[in-house]
């Protein structure tokens, strides 16, 4: 993929959580849609402010899951069954109640990892770059005390100029424009 | 934070709403309906057999609320937290109904004969030259003589009854007490109650242990299992929570419940509830997998009478009913935050808990194992469980009635009248 350029969007920052979400809200009410609220702490408002919607991590655990319990069954069938057939006490080769723990215990890993990976995924991580890091507060503020509503450029009502002037009429302490 | 100052305030009235009494209304008839349809089956039958072994079904299930219920009431004073406080009156509530559930005992314990065969065979050695018993019926009933006798049940029994009933009484006048008490004193009140919840559990898993093995464990007199307590602590989290759920529920279409009841809690005992899914299968399949790789002549034929002869469909039913049902629908956020289809599945675990207590219990007479049949007998595990869990449920709403259903001095009330974050 070629380097994006041009604006990445614009940053608004506040002093309070409170502030922040009231402005996510207002932003939200009046249209706009790609935005991100930026927390030196989770704040389960904004999330909520800016339309937080269910992700696909828990179909991801589920297949992974499935996969696993899947996997596993079938690597035992094929080793009691056919690779390597014993006889265990007279059992039959085909003994189900014996594939079961280690079939859950793949189901249990796969799904785990399913979860953490497909989460990490889903997020975009590992990212090696984001332009949000070019703002200077954003760089300073973000982890420690101060609380960022960013309007994105992708958004279809995004304008430079009109864009700054809506975050500026919701009285942030800055307005600033992030470049890729 | 500024932006959410909206907490609510506990309603002035937090007696149990009018309707309870229309819930026991109800129960009561059902319970009636039922009783008149088990005294049909018996007639039909010919034999009170089948209603003695409904009987011991209906009181299993309705012990594992009472006793159950005061076994999850310790634990939440061990444990904190707001489900906690949310579940007390209704948990309080259930373990009040231990008296009508040592008047369902006493059936049990006056009509053993009936159902035990240890009771019945006073002489092994002449029953098994008579040929009513096999060798080894006749050697475990000797051998086991000292348990497994009318005396050491029905005294091992009372003692259990006894020391549930002190802990019962105990905890159930405290929590009002405290109630009265000045709210400074309400640290001094959590570990009161804390301490003696605490030893109070592991005497809970004993004599509960002690009192299965008697009524269910030794219908089999060859049969053991030292995992058999452990699988009915589990099986009474999974009913007791059940009903928990179901009684919040119900009862959050008035005050004070309507206040109380956030939808966090409910998504929290939700997944307290599926935790106890998820323990009941590991146990039993536990069980069950330890007996069939050792493959011993005197374990392997009690699953044999509960596999062979139409018992497997039961058995595949069991598995079907009992935790993949409850298991997968459980897995889903939404129906855990969803009031209506998360007491359907509650309902139906109950169903199921009574399902596999049919499978428990049915296989241990000559009859039926490895011979599933039809007889109008066996209709009496519906007739009887249903009955005698009605009474027990009209009994219990008189119970949740008698005390307000919040406790007002513990800091949990204030959380929970905290305004809650909405979740995708």
């Amino acid at each position: 993929m070629p380097a994006r350029e041009g604006t990445y969007g614009l940053l608004a920052e506040f002093d309070t959580p409170s502030d922040l979400v009231r402005a996510a809200q207002q932003a939200r009410r009046d249209g706009w849609r790609r935005m991100d609220c930026y927390t030196p702490y989770p704040v389960e408002e904004a999330a909520e402010a800016i339309g937080f919607h269910r992700n696909k991590v828990p179909l991801i655990t589920l297949i992974g899951g499935l996969m696993g319990l899947v996997a596993m069954f079938a690597l035992e069938t094929w080793v009691s069954v056919l690779a390597y057939p014993l006889n265990i006490a007279g059992r039959p080769l085909y003994s189900w109640p014996a594939f079961i723990v280690p079939a859950y215990e793949w189901t249990i890993l796969f799904a785990g990892l399913s979860a953490a990976f497909g989460m990490l995924a889903l997020n975009g991580l590992p990212a090696l770059y984001h332009p949000l890091f070019n703002a200077p507060n954003f760089r300073n503020g973000a982890t420690t005390d101060k609380f960022f509503l960013c309007l994105e450029a992708l958004d279809p009502k995004f304008d430079l100029v009109e864009g700054r002037k809506y975050l500026e009429s919701l009285n942030p302490v800055s307005v600033v424009e992030v470049e890729y | 934070m500024g932006h959410e100052a909206h907490a609510k305030t506990l309603p002035a009235e937090l007696g149990a709403p009018a309707f309870v009494d229309a819930w026991k209304m109800r129960a009561l008839m059902v319970g009636m309906v039922f009783s008149l349809i088990a005294a049909a089956l018996a007639f039909a039958d010919h034999s009170i057999n089948h209603v003695l072994r409904g009987w011991l079904l209906g009181l299993t299930l309705t012990f594992g609320w009472a006793v159950g219920g005061l076994a999850l009431l310790m634990v939440q004073y061990v444990t904190g937290g707001k489900w906690g406080l949310l579940l007390r009156r209704p948990l309080e509530a259930m373990s009040r109904t231990l008296p009508l559930v040592f008047v369902y005992w006493l059936v049990i314990a006056f009509e053993m004969k009936k159902l035990y065969l240890w009771a019945r065979i006073g002489d092994a050695s002449a029953a098994l030259k008579a040929g009513w018993i096999n060798e080894i019926q006749a050697h475990a009933i000797e051998f086991k003589r000292p348990m497994l006798n009318p005396t050491a049940f029905v005294v091992t029994s009372v003692v259990c009854f006894l020391i549930w009933g002190l802990y019962t009484w105990r905890l159930n006048a405290l929590g009002l007490k405290r109630d009265l008490d000045s709210p400074a004193n309400t640290p001094m009140w959590i570990k009161k109650l804390e301490n003696i919840s605490g030893p109070g559990i592991l005497i809970y898993s004993l004599t509960m242990t002690a009192c299965v093995i008697y009524w269910v464990m030794s219908l089999d007199v060859t049969w053991y299992s030292s995992v058999y307590g452990l699988l009915f602590l589990v099986g009474q989290g999974y009913q007791v929570l059940a009903l928990g759920i179901i009684v919040s529920i119900g009862l959050s279409k008035g005050e004070p419940f309507k206040t109380i009841l956030r939808q966090t809690e409910q998504h929290d005992l939700g997944k307290f509830t599926f935790a106890f899914v998820m323990l009941n299968i590991y146990l039993a399949f536990s069980q069950f997998l330890i007996i069939w790789s050792g493959n011993l002549p005197e374990e392997i034929p009690w699953y044999l009478d509960r596999f062979q002869g139409g018992w497997g469909v039961i058995i595949t039913l069991d598995f079907i009913f009992h935790w993949l049902i409850p298991f997968t629908l459980l897995l889903s956020r939404d129906i855990k935050r969803n009031k209506k289809r998360l007491v359907l599945v509650c309902q139906w675990m109950i169903f199921a808990k009574a399902f596999d207590l049919f499978w428990l219990i049915e296989p241990n007479f000559p009859g039926a194992a490895r011979n599933l049949h039809f007889s109008w007998g066996i209709l009496e595990y519906i007739a009887v469980p249903v009955a005698l869990v009605s009474f027990w449920i009209a009994y219990f709403c008189m119970q949740l009635k008698t005390r307000p259903l919040v406790q007002t001095n513990d800091p949990h009330v204030a959380e929970i009248l905290e305004a809650e974050h909405a979740h995708a």
